[in-house]
Protein backbone atom coordinates (compact mmCIF):
# COMPACT_ATOMS: atom_id res chain seq x y z
CA UNK A 1 0.00 0.00 0.00
CA UNK A 2 1.14 3.34 -1.16
CA UNK A 3 0.35 6.85 0.29
CA UNK A 4 -1.11 8.99 -2.33
CA UNK A 5 1.47 10.95 -2.52
CA UNK A 6 3.98 8.37 -3.49
CA UNK A 7 1.23 7.38 -6.01
CA UNK A 8 1.17 10.54 -7.74
CA UNK A 9 5.13 11.09 -7.46
CA UNK A 10 5.00 7.34 -9.55
CA UNK A 11 2.15 8.82 -12.00
CA UNK A 12 4.26 11.95 -12.31
CA UNK A 13 7.32 10.04 -13.17
CA UNK A 14 5.65 8.71 -16.22
CA UNK A 15 4.59 11.76 -17.85
CA UNK A 16 7.02 14.09 -19.42
CA UNK A 17 7.32 17.33 -21.50
CA UNK A 18 4.90 20.57 -22.35
CA UNK A 19 1.70 19.64 -23.98
CA UNK A 20 0.34 23.07 -25.87
CA UNK A 21 -2.96 23.19 -26.75
CA UNK A 22 -4.10 25.41 -29.72
CA UNK A 23 -7.81 26.70 -29.34
CA UNK A 24 -7.68 30.04 -31.71
CA UNK A 25 -8.03 30.67 -35.37
CA UNK A 26 -4.94 31.81 -36.99
CA UNK A 27 -5.67 35.19 -38.02
CA UNK A 28 -7.35 37.29 -35.98
CA UNK A 29 -5.23 37.15 -32.55
CA UNK A 30 -1.88 36.60 -31.84
CA UNK A 31 -2.07 33.32 -29.74
CA UNK A 32 -1.12 31.17 -32.73
CA UNK A 33 1.68 33.19 -33.02
CA UNK A 34 2.91 33.05 -29.21
CA UNK A 35 2.05 29.49 -28.55
CA UNK A 36 4.24 28.35 -32.07
CA UNK A 37 6.95 30.80 -30.32
CA UNK A 38 7.01 28.66 -27.02
CA UNK A 39 6.96 25.51 -28.77
CA UNK A 40 10.32 26.78 -31.14
CA UNK A 41 12.07 27.67 -27.97
CA UNK A 42 11.08 24.12 -26.20
CA UNK A 43 12.30 22.67 -29.03
CA UNK A 44 15.44 24.16 -29.54
CA UNK A 45 16.30 23.44 -25.73
CA UNK A 46 15.62 20.12 -26.31
CA UNK A 47 12.95 19.66 -24.35
CA UNK A 48 9.94 17.44 -25.19
CA UNK A 49 6.96 19.44 -26.40
CA UNK A 50 3.56 18.22 -27.93
CA UNK A 51 1.18 20.41 -30.16
CA UNK A 52 -2.44 19.80 -30.17
CA UNK A 53 -5.18 21.35 -32.00
CA UNK A 54 -8.73 21.76 -30.85
CA UNK A 55 -11.47 23.97 -31.50
CA UNK A 56 -10.99 26.91 -33.67
CA UNK A 57 -7.05 25.95 -33.34
CA UNK A 58 -7.77 23.71 -35.86
CA UNK A 59 -8.15 26.36 -38.42
CA UNK A 60 -4.17 26.96 -38.20
CA UNK A 61 -3.65 22.91 -39.78
CA UNK A 62 -5.96 23.86 -42.60
CA UNK A 63 -4.23 24.38 -45.93
CA UNK A 64 -4.23 26.76 -48.95
CA UNK A 65 -4.68 29.68 -45.92
CA UNK A 66 -2.67 32.95 -47.14
CA UNK A 67 -2.47 35.51 -44.55
CA UNK A 68 -0.77 37.60 -46.36
CA UNK A 69 -3.82 38.33 -48.01
CA UNK A 70 -4.66 39.76 -44.51
CA UNK A 71 -1.43 41.70 -44.12
CA UNK A 72 -0.30 39.03 -41.86
CA UNK A 73 2.81 37.77 -41.76
CA UNK A 74 2.46 34.20 -42.31
CA UNK A 75 3.79 32.28 -38.62
CA UNK A 76 1.96 29.15 -39.80
CA UNK A 77 4.62 28.64 -42.72
CA UNK A 78 6.71 27.81 -39.82
CA UNK A 79 5.07 25.02 -38.96
CA UNK A 80 7.02 23.04 -41.77
CA UNK A 81 9.58 23.23 -39.65
CA UNK A 82 8.63 21.20 -36.52
CA UNK A 83 11.02 18.25 -37.52
CA UNK A 84 13.74 20.49 -37.37
CA UNK A 85 12.77 21.41 -33.75
CA UNK A 86 12.25 17.71 -32.85
CA UNK A 87 8.43 18.67 -32.56
CA UNK A 88 7.03 15.08 -33.71
CA UNK A 89 3.78 14.98 -31.89
CA UNK A 90 0.87 17.03 -33.29
CA UNK A 91 -2.17 15.96 -32.63
CA UNK A 92 -6.02 17.22 -33.83
CA UNK A 93 -9.16 16.74 -32.39
CA UNK A 94 -11.28 14.83 -34.72
CA UNK A 95 -14.53 16.50 -33.53
CA UNK A 96 -13.30 19.74 -33.83
CA UNK A 97 -13.04 18.81 -37.98
CA UNK A 98 -16.25 17.53 -37.93
CA UNK A 99 -17.91 19.82 -36.12
CA UNK A 100 -16.49 22.41 -39.06
CA UNK A 101 -16.79 20.23 -41.84
CA UNK A 102 -13.18 20.03 -42.57
CA UNK A 103 -11.09 17.24 -43.59
CA UNK A 104 -8.39 15.62 -42.51
CA UNK A 105 -6.12 17.16 -44.74
CA UNK A 106 -3.40 19.86 -43.47
CA UNK A 107 -0.43 21.54 -44.31
CA UNK A 108 1.97 19.64 -42.46
CA UNK A 109 2.34 16.05 -42.83
CA UNK A 110 2.49 13.62 -39.81
CA UNK A 111 -0.24 15.03 -37.57
CA UNK A 112 -2.65 12.63 -35.75
CA UNK A 113 -6.08 12.97 -35.48
CA UNK A 114 -7.82 11.52 -32.71
CA UNK A 115 -11.43 11.12 -30.95
CA UNK A 116 -12.47 12.98 -27.96
CA UNK A 117 -10.72 10.51 -25.57
CA UNK A 118 -7.60 9.40 -27.18
CA UNK A 119 -6.87 13.26 -27.89
CA UNK A 120 -7.86 13.80 -23.83
CA UNK A 121 -5.57 10.82 -23.14
CA UNK A 122 -2.60 12.44 -25.09
CA UNK A 123 -2.50 15.37 -23.09
CA UNK A 124 -2.33 13.47 -19.77
CA UNK A 125 0.83 11.64 -21.16
CA UNK A 126 2.24 15.33 -20.27
CA UNK A 127 3.99 16.60 -17.06
CA UNK A 128 2.70 20.25 -18.05
CA UNK A 129 0.12 22.06 -20.42
CA UNK A 130 -0.45 25.11 -21.53
CA UNK A 131 -3.17 26.56 -23.09
CA UNK A 132 -3.62 29.50 -26.12
CA UNK B 1 9.47 19.56 -2.44
CA UNK B 2 6.40 21.08 -4.17
CA UNK B 3 7.47 23.77 -6.71
CA UNK B 4 5.17 25.78 -8.23
CA UNK B 5 5.53 27.77 -11.75
CA UNK B 6 2.87 30.40 -12.59
CA UNK B 7 2.43 31.94 -16.29
CA UNK B 8 0.47 35.01 -16.72
CA UNK B 9 -1.26 36.19 -19.99
CA UNK B 10 -3.80 38.59 -18.78
CA UNK B 11 -3.11 42.62 -18.15
CA UNK B 12 -2.79 44.42 -15.31
CA UNK B 13 -5.94 46.02 -15.15
CA UNK B 14 -7.94 42.63 -15.94
CA UNK B 15 -9.88 41.41 -13.17
CA UNK B 16 -8.84 37.88 -13.66
CA UNK B 17 -5.70 39.22 -12.87
CA UNK B 18 -6.57 39.14 -8.97
CA UNK B 19 -7.55 35.89 -9.01
CA UNK B 20 -3.79 35.04 -10.17
CA UNK B 21 -2.24 37.30 -7.25
CA UNK B 22 -4.71 35.58 -5.06
CA UNK B 23 -3.89 32.13 -6.18
CA UNK B 24 -0.30 32.77 -5.76
CA UNK B 25 -0.03 34.52 -2.66
CA UNK B 26 -2.50 31.64 -1.31
CA UNK B 27 0.04 29.05 -2.39
CA UNK B 28 3.04 31.29 -0.77
CA UNK B 29 1.32 31.66 2.43
CA UNK B 30 0.73 27.85 2.46
CA UNK B 31 4.26 27.65 2.20
CA UNK B 32 4.68 25.93 -1.70
CA UNK B 33 8.31 26.87 -3.15
CA UNK B 34 7.16 29.10 -5.98
CA UNK B 35 9.82 29.51 -8.49
CA UNK B 36 9.14 31.92 -10.83
CA UNK B 37 6.14 34.21 -12.14
CA UNK B 38 6.37 34.52 -16.22
CA UNK B 39 4.69 37.05 -17.49
CA UNK B 40 3.68 36.16 -21.26
CA UNK B 41 1.04 37.50 -23.62
CA UNK B 42 -0.51 40.66 -22.20
CA UNK B 43 0.74 39.79 -18.76
CA UNK B 44 4.19 41.06 -20.08
CA UNK B 45 2.12 45.30 -19.55
CA UNK B 46 2.78 44.66 -15.92
CA UNK B 47 6.11 46.07 -16.02
CA UNK B 48 5.23 49.39 -17.50
CA UNK B 49 6.09 51.87 -15.39
CA UNK B 50 3.61 54.43 -17.23
CA UNK B 51 0.61 52.28 -16.08
CA UNK B 52 -1.29 54.09 -13.58
CA UNK B 53 -4.74 52.68 -12.65
CA UNK B 54 -7.02 54.96 -10.47
CA UNK B 55 -6.25 54.50 -6.58
CA UNK B 56 -9.86 53.01 -5.78
CA UNK B 57 -9.52 50.00 -8.06
CA UNK B 58 -7.12 46.91 -7.37
CA UNK B 59 -3.12 47.87 -7.42
CA UNK B 60 -2.19 44.18 -9.48
CA UNK B 61 1.13 45.72 -10.05
CA UNK B 62 1.77 46.67 -6.58
CA UNK B 63 0.71 43.36 -5.33
CA UNK B 64 2.85 41.46 -7.22
CA UNK B 65 5.67 43.75 -6.25
CA UNK B 66 4.53 43.20 -2.27
CA UNK B 67 4.91 39.49 -3.59
CA UNK B 68 8.22 39.80 -4.91
CA UNK B 69 9.24 41.97 -1.84
CA UNK B 70 7.64 39.86 0.71
CA UNK B 71 8.93 36.42 0.07
CA UNK B 72 11.45 37.10 -2.76
CA UNK B 73 9.08 35.68 -5.74
CA UNK B 74 10.87 35.68 -9.35
CA UNK B 75 9.00 38.01 -11.88
CA UNK B 76 10.30 37.37 -15.45
CA UNK B 77 8.77 39.93 -18.33
CA UNK B 78 8.58 38.00 -21.41
CA UNK B 79 11.11 40.75 -23.70
CA UNK B 80 9.31 40.00 -26.82
CA UNK B 81 5.74 40.54 -25.49
CA UNK B 82 7.13 43.65 -23.47
CA UNK B 83 8.87 45.23 -26.35
CA UNK B 84 5.57 44.44 -28.39
CA UNK B 85 3.65 46.90 -26.20
CA UNK B 86 5.59 49.48 -25.51
CA UNK B 87 7.67 48.79 -23.18
CA UNK B 88 11.73 49.53 -24.05
CA UNK B 89 13.53 46.74 -22.18
CA UNK B 90 17.43 48.17 -24.15
CA UNK B 91 19.36 49.27 -21.25
CA UNK B 92 19.69 47.64 -17.47
CA UNK B 93 18.46 50.48 -15.57
CA UNK B 94 15.49 51.52 -17.58
CA UNK B 95 12.99 53.22 -15.90
CA UNK B 96 10.51 52.35 -17.98
CA UNK B 97 10.32 48.93 -16.46
CA UNK B 98 8.96 48.24 -12.99
CA UNK B 99 12.00 47.29 -10.55
CA UNK B 100 10.45 44.03 -9.13
CA UNK B 101 10.73 42.72 -12.28
CA UNK B 102 13.24 40.93 -14.71
CA UNK B 103 13.48 40.63 -18.46
CA UNK B 104 13.65 37.65 -19.38
CA UNK B 105 12.96 35.72 -22.71
CA UNK B 106 11.34 32.02 -23.51
CA UNK B 107 13.97 30.55 -22.63
CA UNK B 108 13.21 31.72 -18.65
CA UNK B 109 9.98 29.93 -19.30
CA UNK B 110 11.51 26.72 -20.08
CA UNK B 111 13.53 26.94 -17.08
CA UNK B 112 10.82 27.17 -14.76
CA UNK B 113 8.42 24.61 -16.69
CA UNK B 114 11.66 21.93 -16.32
CA UNK B 115 12.18 22.81 -12.70
CA UNK B 116 8.73 22.85 -11.35
CA UNK B 117 6.26 20.34 -10.22
CA UNK B 118 3.32 21.69 -11.00
CA UNK B 119 2.85 24.82 -14.03
CA UNK B 120 -0.44 26.83 -13.97
CA UNK B 121 -1.30 29.22 -16.32
CA UNK B 122 -3.62 32.57 -15.56
CA UNK C 1 -2.95 10.72 -13.82
CA UNK C 2 -5.71 12.97 -12.71
CA UNK C 3 -6.06 16.78 -14.52
CA UNK C 4 -7.10 19.72 -12.46
CA UNK C 5 -9.07 22.07 -14.82
CA UNK C 6 -10.14 25.43 -14.08
CA UNK C 7 -12.88 27.15 -16.16
CA UNK C 8 -12.49 30.84 -16.08
CA UNK C 9 -14.99 31.26 -19.36
CA UNK C 10 -18.70 31.12 -19.49
CA UNK C 11 -20.11 28.85 -21.84
CA UNK C 12 -22.84 31.25 -23.04
CA UNK C 13 -19.92 33.06 -24.81
CA UNK C 14 -16.98 30.62 -25.72
CA UNK C 15 -16.58 27.02 -26.55
CA UNK C 16 -13.67 26.46 -23.82
CA UNK C 17 -15.83 24.93 -21.20
CA UNK C 18 -17.46 22.15 -24.00
CA UNK C 19 -13.50 21.63 -24.95
CA UNK C 20 -12.89 21.29 -21.35
CA UNK C 21 -15.60 18.50 -21.04
CA UNK C 22 -14.50 16.55 -24.08
CA UNK C 23 -11.25 15.49 -22.54
CA UNK C 24 -11.94 15.03 -18.85
CA UNK C 25 -11.16 12.08 -17.47
CA UNK C 26 -12.74 9.71 -14.77
CA UNK C 27 -10.17 10.84 -12.16
CA UNK C 28 -10.42 14.70 -12.81
CA UNK C 29 -11.59 17.48 -11.00
CA UNK C 30 -13.22 20.88 -12.24
CA UNK C 31 -12.91 24.23 -10.71
CA UNK C 32 -15.37 26.86 -11.96
CA UNK C 33 -13.13 30.10 -10.85
CA UNK C 34 -14.12 33.71 -12.43
CA UNK C 35 -16.55 33.91 -15.50
CA UNK C 36 -16.80 30.07 -15.14
CA UNK C 37 -19.14 30.33 -12.71
CA UNK C 38 -21.58 31.19 -14.98
CA UNK C 39 -21.84 27.86 -16.23
CA UNK C 40 -23.61 26.28 -12.87
CA UNK C 41 -26.96 26.91 -14.75
CA UNK C 42 -25.45 26.01 -18.34
CA UNK C 43 -26.83 23.25 -20.15
CA UNK C 44 -23.81 21.09 -19.81
CA UNK C 45 -23.49 21.66 -16.56
CA UNK C 46 -26.47 18.62 -16.31
CA UNK C 47 -24.58 16.59 -18.88
CA UNK C 48 -21.08 17.15 -16.47
CA UNK C 49 -23.56 16.34 -13.56
CA UNK C 50 -24.91 12.83 -14.38
CA UNK C 51 -21.49 11.76 -15.45
CA UNK C 52 -20.12 12.74 -12.29
CA UNK C 53 -21.89 9.69 -10.37
CA UNK C 54 -18.74 8.20 -12.01
CA UNK C 55 -15.59 10.11 -9.44
CA UNK C 56 -15.30 13.95 -11.04
CA UNK C 57 -15.14 16.20 -8.38
CA UNK C 58 -17.15 19.38 -9.32
CA UNK C 59 -16.39 22.61 -7.59
CA UNK C 60 -16.66 26.27 -7.65
CA UNK C 61 -14.65 29.03 -5.66
CA UNK C 62 -17.36 30.05 -3.39
CA UNK C 63 -16.81 34.04 -3.61
CA UNK C 64 -16.48 34.02 -7.20
CA UNK C 65 -20.51 32.56 -7.24
CA UNK C 66 -21.47 34.85 -4.47
CA UNK C 67 -19.89 37.74 -5.97
CA UNK C 68 -21.91 37.13 -9.52
CA UNK C 69 -24.98 36.33 -7.24
CA UNK C 70 -25.47 32.61 -8.96
CA UNK C 71 -27.30 30.39 -6.84
CA UNK C 72 -25.12 27.33 -6.47
CA UNK C 73 -26.47 23.18 -7.12
CA UNK C 74 -25.95 20.82 -4.49
CA UNK C 75 -23.76 18.60 -6.59
CA UNK C 76 -21.56 20.95 -6.37
CA UNK C 77 -18.84 21.10 -3.90
CA UNK C 78 -17.89 25.17 -2.50
CA UNK C 79 -14.30 25.82 -2.12
CA UNK C 80 -12.03 28.53 -1.12
CA UNK C 81 -8.33 29.77 -3.15
CA UNK C 82 -6.52 27.29 -0.47
CA UNK C 83 -8.13 24.03 -1.67
CA UNK C 84 -7.66 25.00 -5.32
CA UNK C 85 -3.44 25.27 -4.18
CA UNK C 86 -3.87 22.02 -2.39
CA UNK C 87 -5.82 20.85 -5.70
CA UNK C 88 -2.87 21.32 -7.65
CA UNK C 89 -1.00 19.48 -6.02
CA UNK C 90 -3.20 16.56 -5.33
CA UNK C 91 -3.46 16.16 -9.08
CA UNK C 92 -0.89 15.64 -11.62
CA UNK C 93 -1.30 18.47 -13.59
CA UNK C 94 -3.38 21.85 -13.93
CA UNK C 95 -4.97 22.80 -17.43
CA UNK C 96 -6.48 26.07 -17.50
CA UNK C 97 -9.68 26.66 -20.04
CA UNK C 98 -10.04 30.96 -20.47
Amino acid sequence: MVSSDTQVENNLSQESGLAIINSKAPFSSDFGKDALDVALIFGSFEQKVSLFFQGDGVYQLIGHQDGTLVSIKDYLKTFSAFEFYDIEDIYVCQQSLVNRQLDESFHIDNVNVLASLEFGLAINRHQHVLRF
Amino acid sequence: MKTLAVVITTPPYSPLTVTALTYVETALIAGINVIGVFFYQDGAMHANENISIASDEYQAIAHWQRLNQQYQLPLHICITAAEKRGIACDSVDNEEINGAFTVSGLGELVELTTKATRLVQF
Amino acid sequence: MSTLHLVRKSAFTTNDFAQCLSVLDQQDSVVLMDDGCYNLKHPLMDSLIKRSESTISINVISNHAKARAIETLAAIQHIEMNDVVELTFTHNKVITWQ
